[in-house]
């Protein structure tokens, strides 16, 4: 029972950092109906700086957060100005944006490797671990899962509560049609893309003292997220929160009993049965629509 | 009559001064070695500098056969597509007769035919895989100990220092991996109490360590060529609570960059390799010098192995004459014994190389020491 325990605390702990990037995935597929190959490398990329800031530059690891929203919005805006606003405005431009994503995401990978070498470099995030009998949590991972669900209900307020987020779900329903309403779909494309990269920085930022960073971390990290959001449903909000969730979950239970590599086995065999049963999603109902 | 024969005498002593130059810039040009690495991977990357290294030390000496020595580097990215596209360019474009370098043994299986068609030098670094070396083949020799040769020394460590406790391993997923767990529970038997497998680009070892921690197991062993994960697995092993009597990494693994990220996690970690930084002979002294005086941190195995096989390929040509017949270069470096930072190495029949006993090894106050037998 114990290990039952500390393995759904586990799996809670690494499902929320699923959750957290399968987010911005999934809200720019339900905005803008494009699929960010470069999103990935955003997660990487909110790492880097957070590496940066806290063992080259010395600042506290609190401290580093706060520059990486603002070191992800410029690299969000910088994308979207270059490789997504020029073709997306364009007749069938989605197609070509999707393959600029990942001519950016192969740039940001490849450059990020030649700078700065393979090597993994450790952060130190919050120190200590919290016991409860035989269970415990790293307070990294409690931070992960509490800033995370923040992240979440903040959104989801935003989103719902706002005119921003009115506004964001006019466009993810039909940019025409708020296009015809006198809502800017451009500037709220851009904002989602902005939004959705910041979030896949701060994602990073906040799993990177766990998991260490490397290069190759984004490119990890988006198969599990295009996963999640495939079973959670394209451009559903809650389908990705709960779907990331539920698979760091799963996968975390599963190995009690279970190779881990049969777990994944079991896992992708899911999503397939997903698309086949459901080819929306589990929980499409709940999308940004 | 007269200016024809003025003109013949002419062109006669012009091709002679041609002909002069031509071998001359023949004589000057460098011998090309060919260095297949996955550069992008940090192992691939400090095997490569291990070779730079000794391309400077031997250039520095005034060569081979009074020419320069020059790698020309490419990346396999661990696969054998990509190893066998870098090998094919190596020897069509590049002309290179002498191949070294790679760390997966998937990859070097899929160069071997290539550069046994083409009678290329292959002098493979890294990989662990049997097949590798062939008694048939006789173009390719392997740096590196495999998986048996390291058993012979380290299952009789490793049952010493486990006694009758409960035993684990945590396993990287592949051919290395798979080969590994397959002898570590011959060895403990009904001792084993947890086995399992994590894939090579994972990155959250939470549940598997957990998993590990409820077996109760006095001796964890960890199997993983990724610093980064085995680090990471110690490191998640501390934070968790769960302090082993015990904890070994499979031979020829442990490493500082490994050490770095484990922190002190990593004290008390033992394993077992062909080198170590602290050997004594007086190349390893100039190696291990250079190397730290470049690169500001001392050398490791991959980096000794990337050393070693332009050092050895650079002797052996030497040995020769001439760098003109690989089949009889080959030939020598099968039969001679060289003298490399980690000892005196010679080859068998098939082409497996061997310095002697693997050396126990250990971390302690973060640093690597010899562990006592």
């Amino acid at each position: 029972m114990d290990l039952f325990l500390q393995q759904l605390i586990n799996g809670v702990a690494v499902g929320m950092g699923y959750a957290l990037v399968a987010l911005g995935l999934t809200l720019i597929f339900g905005v803008m109906h494009l699929i960010n190959f470069a999103h990935g490398e955003f997660f990487m990329l909110g790492a880097l700086v957070t590496v940066i800031a806290t063992v080259f530059l010395g600042i506290p690891y609190g401290f580093a957060i706060p520059i990486v929203i603002l070191s992800m919005f410029a690299v969000g805006w910088v994308v979207d100005r270059v490789a997504v606003r020029p073709f997306l405005i364009k007749a069938d431009g989605a197609t070509t944006a999707l393959l600029s994503t990942f001519a950016i995401s192969l740039l940001i990978h490849s450059g990020v490797l030649g700078v700065w070498g393979p090597a993994p470099e450790r952060v130190e995030g919050v120190p200590g671990v919290l016991r409860l009998g035989p269970l415990h949590i790293t307070n990294q991972n409690l931070l992960l899962i509490l800033f995370g669900l923040a992240l979440i209900v903040g959104f989801e307020l935003v989103l719902r509560r706002s005119i921003f987020g009115k506004r964001m779900r006019a466009v993810a329903q039909s940019s025409y049609g708020a296009l015809v309403t006198g809502i800017n779909v451009g500037g709220v494309q851009s904002a989602t893309f902005i939004m959705a990269t910041v979030l896949a920085g701060i994602a990073g930022a906040l799993v990177v003292p766990v998991i260490l960073f490397t290069p190759a971390m984004g490119q990890n990290v988006v198969i599990n997220a295009f996963v999640i959001v495939v079973l959670g449903g394209m451009g559903s909000i809650w389908g990705a929160v709960i779907c990331g969730i539920l698979l760091g979950v799963l996968e975390a239970l599963t190995s009690i009993v279970l190779s881990q590599q049969v777990a994944s086995i079991l896992i992708y065999g899911l999503m397939l049965v997903t698309l086949l049963v459901r080819p929306n999603g589990l929980l499409a109902r709940g999308s940004t629509r | 009559m007269k200016v024809n024969r003025i003109l013949t005498i002419a062109a006669a002593a012009g091709a002679l001064i041609l002909g002069a130059g031509v071998t001359h810039v023949a004589a000057q040009q460098p011998i090309k070695v060919g260095v297949i690495f996955p550069t992008k991977t940090l192992n691939g990357k400090v095997g490569v500098q291990g070779a730079e290294l000794a391309v400077d030390m031997i250039n520095a000496s005034g060569g081979v056969l009074g020419r320069k020595l020059q790698l020309v580097i490419y990346d396999t990215n661990y696969s054998p597509v990509e190893g066998v596209a870098a090998v094919q360019r190596l020897i069509d474009q590049d002309g290179v007769k002498f191949v070294t370098g790679e760390l997966g043994s998937a990859v070097a299986l899929a160069v071997l035919p290539i550069t046994e068609a083409e009678k290329v030098v292959f002098v493979a670094s890294g990989p662990k895989h049997p097949d590798v070396t062939k008694e048939s083949n006789k173009f390719a020799v392997r740096l590196n100990s495999t998986t048996a040769m390291d058993a012979g020394f380290f299952d009789k460590y490793l049952k010493a220092r486990a006694g009758n406790g409960k035993v684990a391993i945590i396993s990287e997923n592949n051919d290395f991996g798979q080969l590994t767990v397959t002898g570590f529970k011959k060895l403990f038997g009904d001792q084993v109490v947890f086995a399992d497998f994590f894939a090579m680009n994972q990155a959250d070892f939470n549940a598997i360590v957990a998993n590990a921690k409820s077996s109760g197991a006095e001796m964890v062993c960890i199997a993983s060529s990724n610093v980064e994960q085995w680090g990471n697995i110690l490191r998640l092993m501390e934070t968790t609570g769960f302090t082993p009597r015990e904890k070994c990494l499979m031979p020829g693994l442990l490493n500082l960059g490994g050490i770095k990220v484990a922190g002190k996690a990593a004290e008390g970690l033992f394993s077992a390799d062909i080198y170590y930084p602290g050997i004594e002979n007086d190349l390893n002294s100039k190696f291990r010098e250079a190397f730290e005086k470049k690169h500001n941190q001392a050398p490791e195995k991959i980096e000794a192995l990337g050393f070693e096989g332009v050092w050895v390929i650079a002797q052996a040509i030497a040995k020769a004459g001439s760098d003109k017949d690989t089949a009889k270069i080959a030939e020598i470096i099968k039969t001679g014994s060289w003298s490399t930072p980690r000892g005196t190495v010679t080859f068998d029949g098939k082409g497996q190389a061997s310095s002697g006993e693997l050396l126990p090894i250990a971390v302690k106050d973060g640093k690597l020491i010899l562990a006592p037998k």
